[in-house]
C-alpha cells in the first residue's frame, strides 16, 4: 500500500505502513520505547530523547472535539484534479473537518461526513475512524458516539 | 552588538498588479527607499531579499533576479524566507549583518508576486504551507486554519462573528486612506458579515487578499545613522519563535505561543511593556489573527480580544492603535513584502508622516509578523530616540 493513497503527495517515509494499517482498519500511532512519549501522527524518531526506537501501537481514536471548519473554498487538488472533496454532495455541499482529542492526549484530525455544521460543536464526543473511499484513497472519519 | 537604524523607508503600491513582474515591483519599492534616505546603491555593503515561495515565483532562486535587476551585483545578497513572517527575518537578518559588524548599510527588501498563479493554486500552495503530509489530504487552506483557531476561540471566550467583522470594518477603513492599499474602499458592517462563507466561520472578509507587491528598508549601523540621516528610527528589541508544524500538536488553539515568545523577547531586549507600546502593526491575515494578536502581545487579557475591538480601542485615538495602514486585510499581503511593509509603516508612524492615520506623537512602535499558523513569528519594536 502506497503511503500516498493517505498522504496525496508523498510516498517515501519510514512511517510508510501507517497507510497499510488504515486499509486494514487501524490508526496507528508510535510510542518511543526509551521514554514513553507517544506520538500522533507517528514519527521514526523521537526528539524527546533522540532515539528511533520506536513501537507501534493502534489508537482506540475517541475523544472530545477540539476544533472544526468547513472549509467552502478548497484547494486546487479537491477543487480541480479531484472535482469533489470527498463526501462532499454533487452540489458541492463540502464536509466539515475537525480535530478530535484522544488518549495521550493525541489529536487526530479528520472529516466529519455524518453530522450537519450546526450540530457540530467544541467537546462533542466522537470516534476516529479509517475510511477507504471509492477512488481507494485511504482517509480518517470523524463521527459522533 | 552595535545599534541599528532605520533610514530609508520605500513601498510600492500593492493589489492585482498584471503590470509587473517580481523584479520589477521590487525595482520600485528599491528606488522609493534610496530616494528616501538619499543614499546611492553603490554606498550600499549588502542586501537581503524576503521572498516566500518558489511556487509563486515559479523559480528556483527568485532573490537573484531580484539582486540583479537592481544591479547590486557583485555584491552579497541573503535569501530569506519564513512564510507569512518572510519580511521579518529579511528585516532581522539585516539586522544580523549590522549588529555583528559585517556591514555599515543593508538594503532589505521584501517582494512577492502571487497573482501570476490562478488563485485556486495560490489557495492550494498556501495550504501546503501547514503540514503537508498530514493535515493537508484533508482539503486545508490557510482561512480553514484560521478557521479551527476562530471557532476554538469562539468556544472558548464567547467571541463572536460580529467581532471578527469590526477588524475588517476598522482596517478597510484605514486601507481607504493609504495610497499603497490594495482595497481602498471603507466596508459596512452588514456588508462583512453578509458575504459568503469561505471557511466557517469565516467569510470573505474576514479574509486578508492575494496581492502582489514590495517593500524595501535601508538599515545603517548608529555610526552611519548618525553621518546621514537626519530622522533614523532605531531598532529597539526583536524577538523571533517556533512552534509545532502540525496545528494539532499545538498547545493552545486559542493564541500562537510563539507570538508569545517573540513578543516576550522583544520586549526584553528593547526594555519596554504592552502599555509602552504607541502604534502597532500585527498580522491580521484573518480577523480573528488580529484579535489572537491582541491578547498575545499583552494589548489586553487572554480572551479579551474581541471586547477590544468592540470598543474600538485599535483606532486612532484609542488606547492602542492597530494596523491603521489597513493592515494585511486592505493593504494586502504579499507574503515576502508583508513583514517590511509592516516595518515601513511603523517607521513612517514614528517619524510622524503618516498623515490623515497619523498616531499623534507616536514614540514607539511595534510589528507582529505570524508565518503560517504560526511556525515562525517574528516581533519587532522599533523607537525614536
Amino acid at each position: 500500500m502506497d503511503f500516498k493513497n493517505f498522504s496525496l503527495a508523498i510516498s517515501q517515509t519510514k512511517v510508510g505502513r501507517f497507510a497499510e494499517d488504515l486499509a486494514a482498519g487501524k490508526i496507528m500511532s508510535t510510542i518511543c520505547k526509551k521514554c514513553r512519549k507517544p506520538y500522533y501522527p507517528p514519527q521514526a524518531d523521537c526528539p524527546e530523547c533522540m532515539s528511533s526506537d520506536m513501537e507501534w501501537r493502534a489508537l482506540k481514536g475517541e475523544g472530545s472535539l477540539i476544533t472544526f471548519t468547513k472549509i467552502h473554498v478548497p484547494p486546487e487538488h479537491f477543487a480541480v484534479r479531484q472535482p469533489l472533496m470527498p463526501f462532499s454532495s454533487i452540489q458541492f455541499e463540502p464536509c466539515p473537518i475537525g480535530l478530535l482529542e484522544v488518549e495521550d492526549g493525541l489529536r487526530i484530525m479528520g472529516w466529519i461526513p455524518k453530522v450537519d455544521l450546526k450540530k457540530v460543536k467544541v467537546g462533542m464526543k466522537m470516534k476516529a475512524s479509517p475510511q477507504t473511499l471509492p477512488d481507494g484513497k485511504l482517509t480518517i472519519i470523524l463521527e459522533p458516539i | 552588538m552595535r545599534k541599528v537604524a532605520v533610514i530609508g523607508i520605500g513601498h510600492g503600491k500593492f493589489g492585482v498588479r498584471s503590470d509587473a513582474s517580481l523584479r520589477e515591483l521590487a525595482f520600485e519599492a528599491v528606488k522609493a527607499c534610496l530616494d528616501d534616505a538619499g543614499i546611492s546603491l553603490k554606498e550600499v555593503d549588502s542586501m537581503v531579499t524576503g521572498i516566500a515561495g518558489d511556487e509563486f515565483s515559479i523559480a528556483l532562486q527568485p532573490s537573484a533576479q531580484v539582486h540583479d535587476y537592481i544591479g547590486f551585483h557583485p555584491k552579497p545578497n541573503f535569501r530569506v524566507e519564513g512564510a507569512c513572517a518572510t519580511g521579518s527575518m529579511a528585516l532581522r537578518t539585516g539586522w544580523m549583518n549590522i549588529a555583528s559588524g559585517l556591514a555599515d548599510l543593508v538594503l532589505v527588501v521584501g517582494v512577492e508576486k502571487m497573482t501570476e498563479v490562478p488563485t485556486s493554486m495560490a489557495t492550494d500552495i498556501m495550504g501546503r504551507g501547514g503540514d503537508a503530509t498530514w493535515e493537508y489530504p484533508f482539503g486545508t487552506t490557510f482561512p480553514g486554519y484560521y478557521a479551527m483557531i476562530a471557532n476554538a476561540h469562539m468556544a472558548e471566550f464567547g467571541t463572536t462573528e460580529e467581532q471578527l467583522a469590526r477588524v475588517a470594518v476598522k482596517n478597510h477603513y484605514y486601507g481607504s486612506l493609504n495610497p499603497y492599499a490594495h482595497m481602498q474602499k471603507p466596508i459596512t458592517l452588514d456588508k462583512a458579515l453578509t458575504s459568503f462563507t469561505v471557511a466557517h466561520p469565516l467569510k470573505l472578509f474576514d479574509c486578508s487578499l492575494i496581492t502582489d507587491g514590495a517593500a524595501a528598508l535601508l538599515l545603517a549601523s548608529e555610526e552611519k545613522a548618525k553621518a546621514v540621516s537626519k530622522k533614523p528610527v532605531w531598532i529597539a528589541g526583536l524577538g523571533l519563535a517556533t512552534d509545532t508544524m502540525r496545528i494539532g500538536n499545538r498547545k493552545s488553539l486559542t493564541s500562537i505561543l510563539s507570538a508569545r515568545e517573540a513578543a516576550k523577547a522583544a520586549y526584553k531586549m528593547a526594555g519596554v511593556g504592552p502599555s509602552d507600546i504607541d502604534v502597532a502593526t500585527v498580522h491580521d491575515c484573518f480577523t480573528i489573527a488580529e484579535i489572537v494578536a491582541y491578547e498575545d502581545l499583552g494589548f489586553c487579557e487572554e480572551g479579551e480580544g474581541g471586547k477590544l475591538i468592540q470598543a474600538k480601542e485599535t483606532y486612532v485615538g484609542g488606547r492602542i492603535p492597530v494596523n491603521v495602514d489597513g493592515g494585511l486585510k486592505s493593504k494586502g499581503h504579499p507574503l515576502g513584502a508583508t513583514g517590511v511593509s509592516m516595518a515601513v509603516e511603523i517607521t513612517k508612524q514614528l517619524r510622524g508622516e503618516a498623515g490623515e492615520r497619523q498616531v499623534k506623537n507616536a514614540e514607539i512602535g511595534l510589528s507582529h509578523n505570524v508565518g503560517g499558523t504560526g511556525q515562525v513569528v517574528a516581533v519587532h519594536i522599533l523607537r525614536r530616540e
